[in-house]
């Protein structure tokens, strides 16, 4: 039994709030705060959530995309919707006015989501991209989750965290089909080896052995990266399919350090996460880079940062599909 | 008598000032002071009753009580009335403010006609709220009426959204710069959509409402004074015959719709039961008062052209509406895309440019554009310059009612609306209310809680247009 909660209300509260806020200084004397928004961030928190983390990674992200960020928290012992804002400031360097976001953070009842749809509506910003960022699992896999989502520009979840992973990718591409514009953290994961391997082949010489390859080998160790694997081989898949290129995929679980391997008669590319760097490896050549771990916080700044569709995305979550599949068969 | 009660506050009435309250519940001076600082303390949002100036306004409230079609109440307000100018000397200037059942506003005026009261050593005007008739035919008999007893310059009829600071900042954003005006035309702009909405149902109105709907109680006179205001001609002066001059002639400029234009330019809705934040609210057929199988919309959408070289061929969507997601009353003026995309869509986003005033709540105004997100690349995103009555100025805004009144007090009909508005007002939507009336719709068309009927949306999206989200 939950009770009500008034979009009104949350709204009235948010303009007092900055009305007092703006009450600290004047603009001529360089004091006072600047409301800062780009976008609404909703972020759907289960029951597990960490909330001191989960606190500091939108803190951290706000510089870059200052938001009007709504925490949807769900928990199982809440009776009723609640709400709660407050505003998150920083003071820029060497800058005499702190720059201040708003968030809102709702506790509602499990089960409730449809509940919390009408009240997101009303409180998103105005004529700004909302993006929702769903940290739950069983949030994503729901009905009504489809209700918020397609208030969205974008749904950002991340797929790594889901524990099968041939499920996450078909309700990904479920969601996908219902014209939902997705972005899996677990593909953010791979932009950097996307981006070596595609260094590889701007050298002419190592693209004139692309016909070659005839086996990908994608190694991963962390149950986590079960869906990133297949997303990689998917989007190797695709990419050597556009070159005129037919290879056999495999996935070796369980290896020590995850990296994936082309190779065929007489050339073979590889790229291995060794702790925070990155090995590639051509031919008997080798070259290392700096690949420090990711954090919730940067691969979210990269999410964010672009809110249109990824055809390579989507591409490769289409491939991956037909893998799931193919495994399954 | 907050609006009243502030103004006194403000000191911006005359030591003389009285008011004599009149209806028909027999109350002693005493009980009528008792009860207007109950209506004061209570209704007053950011004024509180200092007991110094309250003791000094409460001196000037007297009360008469009686029945409006009995001549012996006029006769009783004209003694009052020259007790109280004896007593405070008022000089003699009276304003009859007529806050009641709009069919006894002909009878009012006549019953103060009849006593003479319409004369005296001072001015004598005559304020009246909405709605101005049902249709245009009644809105010319009322006039009739009234200019039986007191002239058109003496009649001044009430639409608070008028006396809003931002409706009013209208006039000063357009006319009191130069980088407005040489864009406000159909060369840059797209179109124009102005929403009033209410995230509130009818509550214990529902009586009052199944007479009126959305199309009479809010676009008739709330909706286009607002269109009006943004759309008129600059005028020569800002006096009150030049300005209502340009916006009765921009109301008579809108092209009022054949039957035939109806259907595919009009919208009604009415909203059904929904579950919003929790709680079931009902739909308007359940609400207490309405009939179950009412035909009254609850919301309105409609689409105007206004016939004129700046305006040919410029839409605009008006709608408004109950149980609307958010209670939110804005004008959104979407200009034009750039005549040549060089970003192309792998550069994001491709959001419009668009001049939003917020008349009500958080009155201000915004202009969003796209800027490059800053980093590699270019990336589009939509950004906004705001500007907010509350924070840029450090000084509280007057109520409407504050400001109205104190125009009517000082003589300056300039927000009032004038006989040829409401007129011109009633051409517009007589016709659509004609067709509506002969229709049987299907309603409820939508959930409480949402934007409106998808007849809405598709209304706008076959001229490519959608609705914004305020």
């Amino acid at each position: 039994m939950s009770t009500h909660l008034s979009p009104d209300r949350i709204l009235g509260d948010l303009a007092n709030l900055w009305a007092n806020l703006g009450k600290q200084g004047t603009p001529e004397t360089g004091m006072g705060v600047l409301r800062a928004c780009s976008m609404t961030l909703v972020v759907i928190a289960p029951p597990s959530e960490e909330f001191s983390a989960l606190q500091e990674t939108i803190k951290n992200l706000m510089p870059e995309h200052p938001a009007r960020t709504i925490v949807v928290c769900l928990r199982p012992e809440a009776k009723e919707l609640s709400s709660r804002i407050n505003a998150a400031c920083w003071m820029p360097f060497g800058q005499r006015r702190q720059i201040c976001c708003e968030q809102i953070d709702i506790t509602a009842p499990e089960g409730s989501l449809g509940d919390v749809a009408t009240v997101i509506a009303p409180i998103a910003a105005a004529d700004l991209p909302l993006v929702l960022w769903c940290r739950c699992q069983g949030v994503a896999e729901s009905s009504e989750f489809e209700r918020l989502a397609k208030m969205a520009e974008k749904v950002v979840v991340d797929s790594g965290a889901w524990p099968d992973p041939a499920a996450a990718i078909q309700r990904l591409a479920e969601l996908h089909a219902r014209g939902i514009t997705l972005g899996d953290l677990s593909w953010t994961h791979l932009t950097r080896w996307r981006e070596m391997l595609s260094q590889v082949f701007e050298n002419p010489m190592y693209a004139a052995h692309l016909p070659e390859i005839s086996r990908v080998r994608v190694r991963f160790s962390a149950t986590t990266m079960r869906v990133m694997a297949r997303y990689m081989g998917a989007w190797l898949v695709n990419a050597l399919e556009d070159a005129g290129v037919r290879v056999e995929l495999t996935f070796e679980p369980g290896a020590k350090e995850p990296g994936v391997e082309l190779s065929g008669a007489d050339f073979r590319v590889e790229l291995t996460r060794e702790q925070d760097r990155m090995v590639t490896t051509v031919g008997q050549l080798s070259n290392q880079a700096s690949l420090p771990e990711y954090t919730d916080c940067s691969l979210l700044r990269e999410e964010l940062s672009i809110l249109r569709p990824d055809p390579t995305f989507e591409r490769a979550l289409k491939t991956a599909t037909q893998l799931a599949v193919r495994r399954e068969t | 008598m907050p609006a009243l009660f502030r103004l006194a506050f403000d000191r911006r009435l005359p030591p003389g000032f009285a008011v004599i309250g009149v209806s028909r519940r027999p109350l002693s001076d005493d009980q009528f002071r008792e009860m207007m600082c109950k209506a004061v303390e209570e209704f007053s949002e950011d004024t509180k009753v200092d007991p110094d100036v309250w003791r000094g306004f409460a001196e000037g409230l007297f009360y008469v009580s009686g029945d409006f079609n009995n001549k012996q109440l006029y006769q009783d307000l004209g003694k009052k009335l020259e007790e109280v100018e004896a007593a405070r000397h008022s000089g003699g200037n009276v304003l009859f403010y007529l806050s009641i059942q709009p069919s006894q506003y002909a009878t009012t005026a006549l019953g103060i006609g009849s006593a003479g009261l319409n004369q005296g050593n001072g001015w004598r005007r005559l304020i009246v709220e909405k709605p101005f008739g049902h249709d245009l035919a009644s809105a010319r008999e009322l006039t009739d009426e009234l200019h039986k007893v007191f002239d058109e310059n003496e009649v001044y009829r009430i639409d608070h959204y008028l006396g809003k600071e931002t409706v009013q900042n209208i006039l000063a954003f357009r006319f009191a710069n130069g980088i407005f005006e040489p864009v406000w035309n159909r060369r840059y702009v797209n179109h124009v959509q102005i929403t009033a909405a209410e995230s509130i149902g009818v509550e214990g109105r529902g009586g009052y409402y199944q007479e009126a709907g959305a199309l009479a109680d809010m676009i008739q006179n709330h909706m286009l004074q607002v269109m009006a205001t943004i759309a008129m001609e600059p005028s020569a002066t800002f006096r009150a015959p030049s300005v209502r001059d340009e916006r009765s002639k921009l109301l008579r400029s809108i092209r009022p719709m054949t039957p035939d234009e109806i259907g595919a330019n009009t919208v009604p809705g009415q909203y059904g039961p929904a579950r919003i934040g929790g709680e079931d609210e009902p739909g308007f057929r359940q609400e207490p008062g309405v009939n179950p199988d009412s035909q009254t919309e609850t919301y309105a959408a409609v689409t105007l052209f206004v016939e004129n070289w700046r305006w040919a061929g410029v839409p605009f969507y008006l709608r408004s509406g109950k149980r609307l997601p958010k209670r939110v009353t804005e004008i959104a003026i979407q200009f034009n895309p750039a005549p040549l995309h060089i970003f192309n869509g792998d550069s994001g986003d491709t959001a419009p440019n668009l001049l939003i005033v917020r008349i009500q709540p958080e009155e201000g105004i915004s202009l969003k554009f796209l800027s490059k997100r800053p980093g590699a690349g270019m990336n589009l995103r939509p950004v906004s310059m705001d500007f907010n009555y509350g924070s840029s100025f450090g000084e509280r805004s007057p109520s409407a009612y504050e400001t109205l009144l104190l125009d009517a007090l000082i003589g300056d009909a300039t927000l009032y609306t004038r006989q040829d508005m409401v007129e011109a007002s009633w051409a517009v939507v007589e016709p659509i209310e004609n067709v509506w009336h002969e229709t049987k719709h299907d309603f409820p068309n939508y959930p409480a809680g949402t934007w409106g009927p998808q007849a809405s949306d598709e209304m706008l999206a076959r001229r490519g247009h959608e609705w914004r989200k305020p």
